[in-house]
């Protein structure tokens, strides 16, 4: 039997996993953004064709739920399966698409303007009405999400040239399983949910042969792809899943050595994370919500979203919880969000692009200010620049809380922050008196004042380090007393920690599996940064 | 079953001549039912079921409503004393007209519609 074949590969994700390989195909049909030839016209009607089938779905769910209901149920079934065959909103929607290219925003669009003529009406029967419609809107919108992600089987290893997140966040990781990439970086979006998650993950392997089941390791740790050409499997190993147990887990209060109180929240990307909050966690310093909400069919959801923030909300308890808006764009994109020809090519990301698209932002805000009152929320905002921005946002917020009120629905405003990775922001901390708190996103951050693509950043964190570092210092005391923390992967570098104290920093906000590493490297420094005596 | 958002407002094809009628009839609404959703669910349906194109217009309003429309239908304010006006275009006008006026004479089939099966 042949030798097993070691691959040197760039580790992305610690820990070694074994199973049979899952070779994903070549990325199939281009995305429109990559197509520039592609006539918008045909984008549009493939749309057209999506939301006929979502509609179509969404009818038949509808029907099956008839069956067996009672009289009055179904009369609300009936109601609602005539509206989604209205050809008056069919006419209006098709309008609305033309105008604009996206199918899901003039959805929701039209049935918005019914549920506001509805919930206008004198009637009381008429009123009533607009939760039915507003139900159908939805059911639509999970409909239009639903195409399913092509899964692989549990424990697989993943291999191929590189991994959507959206895949990543769909596969049941609990069964083990690893991934392989041929080209990737440690620093890109999947290989930061593999840490995360703990699965052990390696990058840069290179392109090499494997048949679809065939055993293959990936070693997390060493850096490399361990191939065997036999029939055998590598000696299983136990998958490195929940991350090493914390011992030190008495009450939430975590000091320096000499004694200087530190909080030590998590970053999370979903709302299943939330189970790592653990009593020795202060809170959640930063969820990403464009790991949760994938499409745009979910991002024009806004019942969708507060299921999402209540579940984070109410497991966190008293704890706070901060809440990043949508950071999609750039290398981020969102599922169907290629249809909106203004934004294709336009380098639009963070803040900027919601501000761009305020349908998304307002959908985002609404959820947000109902979550607001299930527990102590902050909403952060993505890759603010300048001043205004954080103003703009406000006053959607203030319009949509309005807005809420109008409904009699309960909402509460949140203090707005902002992350700080851009560097002209940094450098101007003090000019942005409207933003309630600050977190510096490190890994932005190094990538911009590099002037590097996020794909070459780990040829180059190391040497841009210092310069972040001066950054942040200068940047931390700009901040007039508001409060501050570090959410970016620096802040997950016991490496990094002591220049990190030394330059003011007392809040951090790791993945949860460096949270233990984090912890006990602040337990032997003293709130200067210097090593505590005896250690 | 498709939901004709790909129908842009074109024109309903040329018919021939024996199948071309327009025609219109008005009626006064009876009974209380109006706003609700169950009769305008009835009146859609049946609208639905004829190939011609099914207009109404409330009380002498001069603007014509689609009659397939639930959404317009309810909006209508159809209530007791309310003159429904409604006109029909093509294939089957005639039927579809008689049918939808004894629907209204009929009270929309209320007190029937439990009763009976699908």
């Amino acid at each position: 039997m042949a030798e097993p074949l070691r691959l040197k590969a760039k580790s992305a994700s610690p820990g070694i996993a074994s199973g049979p390989a899952f070779l994903a195909g070549e990325p199939k049909a281009p995305s429109a953004a990559e197509r520039p030839d592609a006539a918008p016209a045909s984008r549009a009607v493939g749309g057209y064709g999506a939301l006929e089938k979502a509609i179509d779905i969404s009818i038949g769910e509808l029907e099956h739920l008839a069956d067996g209901a009672d009289a009055e149920s179904r009369d609300i079934i009936d109601f609602q399966i005539e509206v989604l065959r209205d050809p008056t909103i069919a006419e209006a929607t098709g309008a609305r698409i033309e105008a604009d290219g996206n199918v899901v925003f003039a959805w929701v669009a039209t049935l918005d303007a019914y549920i506001g003529e509805l919930e206008a009406a004198d009637e009381e029967q008429m009123r009533a009405r607009a939760v039915d419609i507003l139900d159908i809107k939805n059911r639509v919108l999970g409909a239009l999400a639903g195409t399913p992600i092509a899964d692989f089987p549990p424990g697989s290893v993943f291999v191929g040239k590189d991994m959507e997140p959206s895949r990543f966040l769909a596969h049941d990781w609990s069964k083990g399983g690893g991934i392989a990439l041929f080209a990737g970086s440690t620093a890109g979006h999947v290989a930061l949910l593999a840490r995360a998650k703990s699965v052990p993950m390696v990058v840069g392997a290179g392109r090499f042969s494997a048949a679809d089941g065939d055993p293959v390791s990936v070693d997390g740790n060493a850096g490399a792809v361990i191939l065997q050409a036999g029939s055998m499997l590598i000696a299983p190993l136990t998958p490195a899943q929940a991350p090493a147990a914390d011992t030190q887990t008495a009450g939430g209060e975590l000091r320096t050595a000499d004694g200087v109180p530190i909080l030590l929240s998590i970053n999370i990307n979903d709302a299943a994370e939330i189970d790592a909050l653990d009593p020795a966690t202060a809170g959640v310093g930063l969820m990403r919500s464009e790991f949760s909400i994938t499409s745009v069919a979910d991002a024009a959801n806004e019942e969708r979203q507060l299921a999402i923030y209540r579940r984070v909300l109410e497991q966190a308890g008293d704890r706070p919880v901060t809440i990043r808006m949508l950071d999609i764009g750039g290398d981020k994109p969102l599922a169907g969000l290629e249809d909106l020809p203004a934004l294709s090519g336009s380098g639009l990301r963070g803040i900027r692009l919601l501000l761009a698209r305020p349908e998304i932002a307002r959908i985002q805000a609404r959820a947000l200010l109902r979550a607001a009152v299930l527990g102590r929320l902050s909403v952060m905002l993505p890759m603010v620049t300048f001043p205004d921005e954080i103003d703009r946002m406000r006053d959607i917020f203030r319009e949509e809380a309005e807005k809420l009120g109008r409904r009699a629905l309960p909402h509460r405003m949140p203090p707005i922050g902002m992350m700080v990775e851009v560097p002209s922001a940094a450098l101007m901390l003090d000019t942005f008196g409207a933003a309630a708190f600050f977190s510096f996103g490190t890994n932005d951050l190094t990538q911009y004042l590099a002037a590097s693509a996020r794909d070459d950043i780990d040829a180059d964190a190391g040497k841009a380090a210092p310069a972040v570092l001066r950054l942040l210092a200068q940047a931390v005391k700009l901040t007039s007393g508001k409060p501050v923390s570090i959410c970016g992967d620096m802040a997950g570098n016991p490496h990094y920690l002591p220049r990190l104290l030394a330059a003011g920093f007392r809040h951090f906000s790791v993945a949860p599996a460096r949270r233990p590493a984090i912890r006990s490297a602040i337990i032997g420094l003293n709130a200067d940064g210097t090593r505590a005596a005896g250690e | 079953m498709t939901n004709g958002l790909r129908r842009k407002k074109q024109e309903p094809e040329p018919l021939p001549e024996p199948f071309k009628v327009n025609c219109q009839t008005e009626v006064e609404v009876k009974h209380g039912v109006g706003l609700h959703a169950r009769p305008s669910v009835t009146f859609t349906r049946l609208a639905k079921s004829f190939p011609c194109s099914i207009e109404i217009a409330v009380n002498g309003s001069d603007v014509w409503l689609n009659g397939k429309s639930i959404i317009k239908i309810m909006g209508a304010r159809i209530r007791k004393g309310s003159i429904l006006r409604i006109r029909a275009d093509g294939i089957l006008a005639e039927e579809a007209i008689r049918a939808l006026k004894e629907l209204i004479e009929r009270n929309f089939d209320e007190e029937k519609k439990h009763g009976r099966t699908a």
